[in-house]
């Protein structure tokens, strides 16, 4: 609300899934306030497969400020706000999943000067979009929601706002929102990261000469050099001591790791250890397991086994 | 590892003893008592250290049987060996007072340690319990023990031995069975990481469900308060109109046109002033005052009863008591009552959508989560290990059996001229030979050729399991020997180039050999 005034934005789309569940009444109330403060912005929202319209939801019955403007309907119809001499197109979910391509054959009408369409989803089960055939429909801007990832090339005129935080650990990279111009016949849009912190994806690798306390030390540097502001899933990577096992519960210094997985491997040298011991029951059973992917169980069977039989000789 | 020397400066019946060893057959000839198993206890005792036992088993120990004749308290020896191109020489005192183990190489210099371990290093492989069992026959032992099975399963996975590459990881053996144990430990600890997730994860669901079964309370509470309401708001209305019906029939036309609330129309004020008026006009005097005075007070007499109804409203007794056993929401206004319907509608709206969003988060709890599948890799890797180790480890033993039983049977065939071709070695090594095509139980052989066959497998198994050539040892093993498989067992161990000592009372093997051309080494006790 707050870069909408500072920007003295003409209009805010949301496009869908305001609300993860079903709003209750208190909530929307809150929501009505927080666009009470816009000075100069008209709102258009419809409603996501989250905040899918059920028949008993408080949507249909909520009475926004004049300056609101929440699309009910199930097929594609249109809000006009002629002092932007502008028509919105859209729907609202009312159920959890719409598998036809609803906005494939949903061209403007030509009703004012500029049109846009709010859309939602553009997965098989959210209705599907092709993005060509949505630019041949002729919209002046196609609002896209549903996909939490941020989606803005230059030159389309199609935008997917992402969430403006990242709401799942597997939302990594930049969140924010999209700022976007039409002028005559000219869209530009722009995606601009506003989101307070970031989900960080992490592979930290270890040698193995690496220790516990060194290790610890290293994913300290990284996060630092990252920001600590931001939250981290980090996946310790290559080869360690076949003597140490780190120790995981010990790793996390500013209270940011959601998630730390320890995928290193001993670092023994498998095909030399296979070429000493080639007829033997480690070199057999090295022989039968080395030729997997490093994702496999047998990769993971691979190692452990060779640990095992190492590590008790 | 050959044996060089021998050097008993204290033990048994020998003082300052050196017996000098050639590579290839030694004939250690001697009669009988003259200290042939002497000489072979010296060799195990110097390799393997001799302890004295602890009471009553103490009195027939090698210990105490080979306890120096004279002066006992001096009761050592020393060996020289060779092994890896190094020569080294192991010293022992065995007396209790000046109980010593060295271990030196002598190219260097070096003193080793034999407390350490370092003599195990030097001779490999080779133990008290399989010295033993394959390269050191005595007397009428020469049938392997129990023992030689049971190293035997453990070697299987070891396949140092099947190789002849020289070992690469060190002098670690590998142990199935530890590993095996440490691989089910992991899945143990993983099982129960795995459970307490799951415990958690049910925990989170527990408390969800908790938080849903309140609000359905509240539903359900709001639901019964809602139809309560409804109900009391619909008998309200049917009261009215009942009343409404009952007004209706006592109303007047007068009252039809009076305002509600009015009590008196004020057009009936001026009705009555123009009737006492026009009264007072009209009729002649004096009798106007009087009907004017008359009027009055009958218009004055309505209009009091008029405004009597109004205040007659106050409460009679009974209709007190009736109000006090009415129940309480009845006295409630009814507009309260419709404002609190709309207000318990819209919290049952509430409740029940929070109860949905519960539910559907209660579903998405239900997937399967990343968590779980990577413990399910992690355990179906463990299981894998186990299980791989286990097959592999089957098919090496029993690669490892056909090639101790291809050796035996191949010795065997050259010891009995091809007599025998095949031994078959069963479970815990029970062996039976192959005779004619027909399987004959080793119980029901001959003692030479049982005594053949285990001699056999001994050299078998020796060669199998030790990467290492060690010295064979055999104390008077020939005795049960015809001369044909005598000569034969000779120059098989001829053609091994391997150290031989022989140990006997007789001379058929120096003149066997002598028949046969082999060079060989004797030295008379």
């Amino acid at each position: 609300m707050r870069i909408c005034n500072e920007e003295k934005a003409d209009l805010l789309l949301i496009a869908g899934d305001l609300f993860h569940r079903q709003p209750l009444l208190g909530e929307l109330k809150e929501v009505s306030f927080l666009f009470g403060t816009l000075e100069h912005t008209q709102v258009v929202m419809i409603a996501g497969n989250h905040d899918y319209l059920k028949r008993d939801s408080y949507y249909w019955t909520f009475e926004w400020p004049q300056h609101v403007h929440m699309i009910l309907g199930s097929q594609i119809s249109c809000v006009e706000i002629p002092e932007l001499s502008l028509a919105v197109y859209g729907l609202s979910y009312h159920s959890r999943e719409i598998t036809e391509s609803l906005y494939d054959q949903a061209a403007p009408k030509k009703r004012q000067r500029y049109e846009i369409l709010l859309g939602h989803g553009g997965d098989e089960k959210h209705i599907p979009i092709k993005k060509d055939k949505l630019n041949a429909q002729g919209y002046d801007y196609a609002a896209l929601g549903h996909i939490h990832k941020p989606w803005c090339e230059n030159g389309s005129r199609i935008a997917y706002s992402g969430a403006l935080e990242p709401i799942d650990k597997n939302d990594t990279g930049a969140h924010g929102y999209i700022l976007g111009e039409i002028m005559d016949n000219r869209c530009h849009l722009q995606f601009i990261p506003y989101a307070a912190r970031e989900y960080m994806h992490l592979e930290v690798t270890a040698d193995k000469n690496m220790t516990g306390h060194a290790l610890k030390a290293q994913i300290k540097r990284e996060i630092e050099n990252r920001g600590i502001q931001n939250i981290y899933k980090i996946v310790i990577k290559g080869f360690r001591d076949p003597d140490i096992l780190f120790d995981l519960t010990d790793m996390d210094a500013y209270g940011n790791i959601i998630e730390l997985t320890d995928d290193t491997k001993p670092a023994y040298d498998f095909a030399k250890l296979l070429s000493q011991n080639k007829d033997d029951l480690l070199g057999r059973y090295i022989e039968s397991l080395i030729d997997y992917d490093e994702d496999s169980i047998e990769y993971l069977a691979l190692c452990e086994g060779v640990q095992a039989l190492m590590e008790t000789r | 590892m050959e044996i060089r020397e021998l050097t008993l400066h204290n033990f048994g019946k020998f003082t300052g003893k050196t017996i000098r060893l050639e590579n290839g057959i030694n004939i250690l000839y001697g009669e009988n008592e003259s200290g042939k198993t002497t000489l072979h206890t010296f060799i195990k005792g110097m390799l393997f250290g001799m302890e004295r036992g602890r009471g009553r088993a103490s009195v027939y120990d090698s210990f105490s049987i080979y306890e120096p004749w004279e002066n006992p308290n001096y009761y050592s020896g020393s060996l020289r060996f060779e092994s890896g191109g190094k020569t080294f020489r192991i010293d022992r005192n065995f007396d209790k007072y000046t109980k010593k183990a060295e271990l030196i190489c002598e190219d260097d210099g070096e003193q080793l340690s034999v407390a350490d371990g370092d003599l195990a290093v030097v001779i490999g492989e080779l133990n008290a319990g399989n010295y033993d069992n394959t390269i050191s026959i005595g007397q009428l032992k020469v049938e392997t023990g129990k023992y030689l099975a049971s190293e035997f399963k453990n070697h299987a996975v070891d396949g140092s031995s099947l190789t002849d590459t020289v070992c690469p990881h060190g002098n670690g053996e590998i142990n199935l069975e530890k590993a095996l144990e440490r691989l089910k430990e992991k899945k143990k600890i993983l099982e129960r990481e795995m459970k307490d997730s799951l415990l958690q994860k049910q925990a989170r669901r527990e408390r969800m469900e908790q938080e849903a079964s309140y609000i359905w309370r509240d539903v359900h509470r709001l639901e019964e308060e809602y139809v309560r309401i409804t109900e009391e708001i619909h008998h309200r209305r049917e009261k009215e109109l009942v009343q409404e019906r009952e007004n209706a029939e006592n109303k007047l036309v007068i009252d039809e046109l009076r305002p509600d609330k009015w009590r008196i129309h004020p057009v009936e004020i001026i009705v009555f002033i123009g009737i006492i008026v026009l009264a007072f006009i009209l009729i002649a005097k004096p009798w106007n005052y009087l009907v004017s005075i008359i009027l009055f007070l009958v218009c004055g007499i309505y209009v009091w009863n008029r405004m009597k109804v109004g205040k007659q409203q106050e409460k009679t007794p009974p209709e007190i008591i009736l109000e006090e056993i009415t129940p309480e929401e009845e006295k409630i206004p009814k507009e309260k009552l419709l404002w609190e319907q709309s207000h318990v509608k819209e919290e049952l709206k509430e409740k029940k959508t929070q109860y949905g969003n519960l539910q559907e988060q209660l579903t998405e709890l239900d997937e399967i989560s990343d968590d779980y599948r990577e413990y399910d890799k992690r355990r179906s890797a463990l299981l894998l290990a186990m299980d791989r180790l286990n097959e592999l480890s089957i098919q090496l033993q029993k690669r490892l059996e056909e090639r101790l039983n291809g050796r035996t049977s191949e010795i065997l065939a050259y010891i009995t001229d091809y007599r025998y071709t095949k031994v078959l070695l069963e479970e815990g090594l029970h062996l039976s030979v192959l005779k004619d095509g027909r399987r004959v139980p080793m119980e029901q052989l001959s003692r030479g050729a049982a005594e053949q066959i285990y001699f056999a497998l001994r050299m078998a198994a020796s060669e199998v399991l030790h990467q290492e050539e060690y010295p064979v040892i055999l104390d008077d093993t020939f005795a049960y020997y015809d001369d044909v498989r005598l000569k034969n067992t000779l120059r098989w161990l001829e053609e091994q180039k391997k150290q031989v000592l022989v140990f006997t009372c007789q001379k058929r093997e120096v003149r066997i050999l002598d028949e046969l051309k082999i060079a060989y080494h004797k030295i008379d006790v």
